[in-house]
């Protein structure tokens, strides 16, 4: 079998082994909607218990465990994944690439993000899932949790973290690297500018949700108590969380508003409106999107001033919100507008997103929002802005490139009957909410006069439930029974119609190209030479299994632990090792990073990731010492030559990496592995010191659990320590191959990658130095 | 405006003075953007034989600009002087919201899975019960003993998060005597839903003879 061939889909083999962004595609599209099918069914059994104000369907904590499941499910398990659906499938063929730049770790986010579903899935056979609401607040979901569920499903929202890395590395590259020549920046089909938008949004947010899991787990697992002490806590988790969770809300949208503009301009037959306002208002709004977390905090008894600054900033962001969605209406001044199933869905999508964002300007209202945080209006808020803007947007993408996707056109009549459904469904659903502004939320009984509200409510919820259905049936039946659709059906102006459908592996035959403003399909100049492109790689999926079973033998049985990573090592040389093409063409539009390779940029992205995953492990630490009242002076509690002998190893050991690649650029064969081992040998010292720091502590009977500051010197330093780590089983392979010979003659790009990354983990060690040791 | 004919103002009062006006605009801002957007299918739905727009995009063309800067920005600017002169409320608001009055009694109120423990200046402990005297403003002193809650008399349009560890202040004014119902706002785990505490206002003599009962034991 050649592994630049697909097998056809029918068989298992292609699902499984398969790295071509469309493929990935499906994958993405049919395990979100399984999870909206578990988080709906989640949503549904609630809608029940609140069908009558005093009923017993569920448990007081059965409802919890399904509110929060569902919350967490349709957040980050469906409406984002499902983006990525459309992202992976449309995303390189707006942009005229063969595929995304990193095809491997493109199946490699997939299987991520299947088996961190699966953890939390099976964290509700264990005892009680996570039961403490989709925010996890402190000290609940830490110190008065003591579920093993809870776990379980922690750690799914890490693989979930590690898949969404993954594909925010891959999709910055690609959108910077691989657009067809002439294809400005400026220039990008809007789905792909909303895109490029998330994943920098998530570049920045995610590693934030990955400390606060970090901390949280280790709190949970390993006993320290940065949660569990007043003086870190409910507000410290409060910060962490919301600064990851305002920019995630947007990181739901943003896809569903690119969605909508490119729908909105096909089915209009104009222009977009202002368009370069409205990609300076999206562009503003991400930068924002990092400045209002306060306001979820508003009752927490946050300074004044603090509070109305974090107004300020709430209020602002509004603004750029309403120029994108004015321009949306005023694009459809003087248009021939045709009501297609996708155009209805993206004008739906907008009518119910003016909603959510009017009655978000209500919560920015501190004065408001005195009364009405933690209520019904609240969850009618996010749900008519999130499940409104963001899912009912993307199902018109779903419709609107269905059509590409499969060849086939989609029963029109079913699409009607859906939009009408979802309209009717959904603000029956949702609109009471807002009229149960006295209701707290999250609680399974209410008093006899909400009854008529909440159940038009529950009724609502079945119809929206079934509107899916409808959706579910024409997209299988169309499958098999639709008319051919043809490459354009719609008539649209962007690149991804003017191919196939659906595409051939390679998207387009010759290399599409703008000149002067019009595309063109110039002799394919890189591709047709040479080997043809690997479509197949095993490792994705053995790579995730592994870290699935590792994660798993944590809450279940430690052999699963040892298996897992066992076949983790195993898998990465076999990634390591294995020969897989794929080629950049040779031409193509790549500003500001045309000369950075995607190799380098993908480094960078990916260390940008990290600097805000340290920046958030340093700013709880140092937000614990300022809340504290006391704390040990520097050389009382930590012995300071320890951290002064290991910061001397290891900033001489970013000197021996950069003799490596020194001498590996000059050909010396000896000198690059001479170098390698020595910085090999200074990182096993310094770890080797920090065993010792670590034993000395632990005899003195300080441990995870002693105190704050231990808890944060033991956490901080170990993070920081298997990042050591992981770069020393790096530098053991990086030095059995140049022993035999490897990067002294080519490749030794490789070892400057490297060198990026110990760089870095050296730096990280400049600042917990001072930062733990000398003041 | 937030005096009502002799009275001092309470939380109602700012409350449902802020929501109506916010109520107000934002129904109908909704409702003319909305239509706007409705009128503007209607009329531009593609009928028969209808023309193409002369500047419609096509297939393998980069985007085409569309002008609109001004308009866009006029609405954007009308926009922003409702949304501005809505905060600048709202900063008003606050400030009396901020300033508990003078004479208010003190409570401390520990909440607690799954309930409340109420401290009066005197020292005497309630557990679920807090009896005050109407037309007295009580300034809270908030706090948690375990986990994060958050008090709501809803009735009295006030709320405060209760978390451990930190002590936060708020206050609330009562006119009408009666029982109003404390509940907790915040998910607190599985007795979240009956945290359900008594405030009961009484008349000030009453309140009194009951108060001063409790000295005397
Ligand atoms: C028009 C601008 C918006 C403003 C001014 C705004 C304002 C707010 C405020 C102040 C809150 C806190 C309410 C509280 O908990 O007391 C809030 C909650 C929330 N908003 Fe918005 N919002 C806006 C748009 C959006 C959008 C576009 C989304 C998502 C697509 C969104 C999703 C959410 C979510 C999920 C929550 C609640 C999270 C939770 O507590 O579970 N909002 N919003
Ligand atoms: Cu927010």
């Amino acid at each position: 079998m050649e592994s630049h061939i697909l097998p056809p889909g029918s068989t298992v083999k292609r699902w499984l082994l398969t790295t071509n962004h469309k493929d990935v595609g499906i994958l993405y599209l049919v395990t979100s909607l399984y999870f909206l099918v578990v988080g709906g069914a989640l949503a549904l059994l609630f809608r029940l218990q609140l069908a009558g104000p005093n009923l017993n369907v569920l448990s007081p904590s059965a409802f919890n465990q399904a509110v929060t499941v569902h919350g967490l499910i349709m957040v980050l398990f469906v409406i984002s994944p499902l983006a990525f659906a459309l992202a992976n499938y449309i995303v390189p063929l707006q942009i005229g690439a063969r595929d995304l730049a990193f095809p491997r770790l493109n199946a490699l986010s997939y299987w991520l993000y299947l088996f961190g579903g699966v953890l939390v899935v099976i964290s509700f056979f264990q005892q009680r899932t996570l039961d403490v609401g989709w925010t996890l607040y402190q000290p609940l979901s830490s110190a008065f949790s003591p579920y093993v569920g809870v776990n379980t499903g922690g750690l799914g929202l890490a693989l979930l973290v590690a898949s969404v890395t993954v594909s925010t590395v891959n999709f910055v590259v690609t959108i910077f690297r691989s657009r067809a020549k002439g294809l400005r920046l400026t220039a990008l089909p809007m789905f792909t500018m909303c895109i490029l938008l998330t994943v920098l949004m998530m570049l920045y947010a995610f590693p934030a949700l990955l400390a606060g899991i970090i901390i949280l787990a280790s709190d949970r697992i390993l006993g320290t108590v940065y949660f569990s002490s007043p003086e870190g806590g409910a507000i410290l988790w409060d910060h962490i969380f919301w600064f990851f969770g305002h920019p995630e809300v947007y990181i739901v949208l943003f896809p569903a508003l690119g969605v909508i503009a490119d729908v909105l301009v096909t089915f209009s037959r104009r222009p977009l409106f202002a368009r370069r306002i409205i990609i300076a208002a999206m562009v503003i709004v991400a930068g924002l999107s990092f400045l209002v977390w306060g306001h979820h905090m508003f009752l927490t008894g946050m300074h004044p001033d603090v509070r109305r600054a974090f107004t300020v900033t709430t209020i602002a962001i509004s603004l750029p919100f309403d120029a994108i969605i004015l321009s949306f209406i005023y694009t459809l001044v003087k248009s021939r507008i045709e009501l297609k199933t996708p155009m209805l869905f993206a004008l739906g999508s907008i009518a119910i997103f003016i909603i959510g964002g009017i009655t978000g300007v209500f919560l920015g209202s501190i004065a408001l929002d005195y009364v009405l945080r933690g209520t019904y209006f609240v969850v009618a808020h996010f749900h008519y802005t999130m499940a409104g803007g963001g899912l009912v947007g993307l199902v018109a993408g779903v419709y609107y490139w269905y059509p590409k996707m499969t060849g086939k056109m989609f029963n029109e009549k079913l699409g009607r009957l859906q939009f009408i459904l979802t309209i009717i469904g959904f603000n029956m659903l949702y609109f009471p909410l807002f009229l149960s502004w006295e209701m707290p939320r999250r609680v399974p009984i209410y008093p006899e006069n909400l009854i008529p509200l909440q159940q038009v409510a529950t009724v609502g919820g079945f119809i929206l439930g079934a509107s899916f259905l409808v959706m579910f049936w024409n997209l299988l039946y169309s499958l098999k029974y639709g008319q051919p659709a043809g490459d354009n059906p719609w008539g649209a102006y962007t690149l991804e119609w003017m191919t196939k459908s659906p595409p051939p592996p390679h998207n387009f035959d010759g290399t599409p190209a703008f000149i002067n403003g019009q595309l063109s399909f110039i002799a394919a100049n890189g591709a047709a030479h040479g080997e043809p492109e690997t479509h197949l790689s095993v490792w994705p999926f053995m790579l995730s299994l592994a870290s699935f079973l590792s994660l798993l033998g944590l809450t279940t049985n430690l052999l699963f632990t040892l298996v897992g990573l066992g076949l983790l090592a195993f898998s990465v040389l076999g990634l390591a090792g294995e020969r897989f093409i794929s080629r950049e063409e040779k031409i193509g539009e790549r500003w500001p990073f045309e000369s950075v390779d995607r190799m380098k940029l993908a480094w960078w992205t990916f260390i940008a990731s990290e600097v805000m995953l340290f920046g958030v492990v340093l700013s709880a630490y140092v937000y614990v010492r300022t809340t504290s009242a006391t704390w040990p002076a520097p050389g009382t509690f930590f012995d300071i030559a320890h951290g002064a002998v290991n910061t001397f190893i290891l900033l001489t050991s970013s000197l021996t990496v950069v003799l490596a690649l020194a001498s590996a650029r000059i050909g010396s064969r000896a000198g690059t592995a001479g170098f390698l081992a020595a910085t090999l040998a200074l990182g096993v010292a310094f770890l080797f010191n920090k065993y010792n720091e670590w034993s000395e502590l632990f005899g003195h009977g300080i441990t995870f659990s002693t105190n704050l500051p231990a808890s944060t010197f033991f956490l901080t330093t170990g993070i920081h320590g298997a990042h050591v780590f992981a770069g020393l089983l790096a530098i053991t392979y990086l030095l059995s191959r140049a022993l035999r010979g490897a990067y002294a003659r080519e490749g030794h790009e490789t070892l400057e990658y490297f060198g990026y990354y110990w760089h870095f983990v050296d730096i990280v060690w400049v600042f917990i130095f001072p930062l733990f040791y000398l003041v | 405006m937030h005096k009502l004919i002799g009275m001092v103002a309470t939380t109602v009062d700012i409350f449902n003075n802020l929501w109506s006006v916010f109520s107000t605009l934002g129904v109908i801002v909704g409702i003319v953007v909305i239509s706007y957007m409705v009128y503007l299918i209607v009329r531009n739905r593609a009928r028969g034989g209808a023309p193409e727009p002369e500047d419609s995009p096509k297939p393998g063309e980069l985007p085409r600009e569309r002008k609109g800067a001004k308009k866009l920005l006029l609405s954007v600017f009308l926009s922003a002087s409702i949304v501005i002169s809505l905060i600048l409320l709202t900063f008003i608001a606050l400030d009396n919201l901020d300033r508990p009055p003078a004479d208010a009694m003190e409570v401390k109120v520990v909440a607690f899975q799954w309930g409340w423990k109420f401290y009066y200046p005197n020292g005497y402990e309630a557990v679920g019960e807090l009896r005050i005297p109407r037309g007295t403003a009580v300034k809270f002193y908030v706090t948690s003993q375990d986990v994060f809650h958050n008090m709501g008399i809803i009735d009295l349009r006030f709320k405060i998060d209760a978390i451990p560890g930190k002590t936060n202040i708020g206050w609330t004014r009562v006119y009408q005597a009666g029982v109003y119902e404390i509940r907790c706002f915040e998910l607190c785990g599985d007795g979240h839903g009956v945290m359900i505490g008594r405030l009961i206002a009484m008349e000030p003599e009453e309140f009194n003879s009951w108060y001063s009962s409790l000295q005397a034991s």
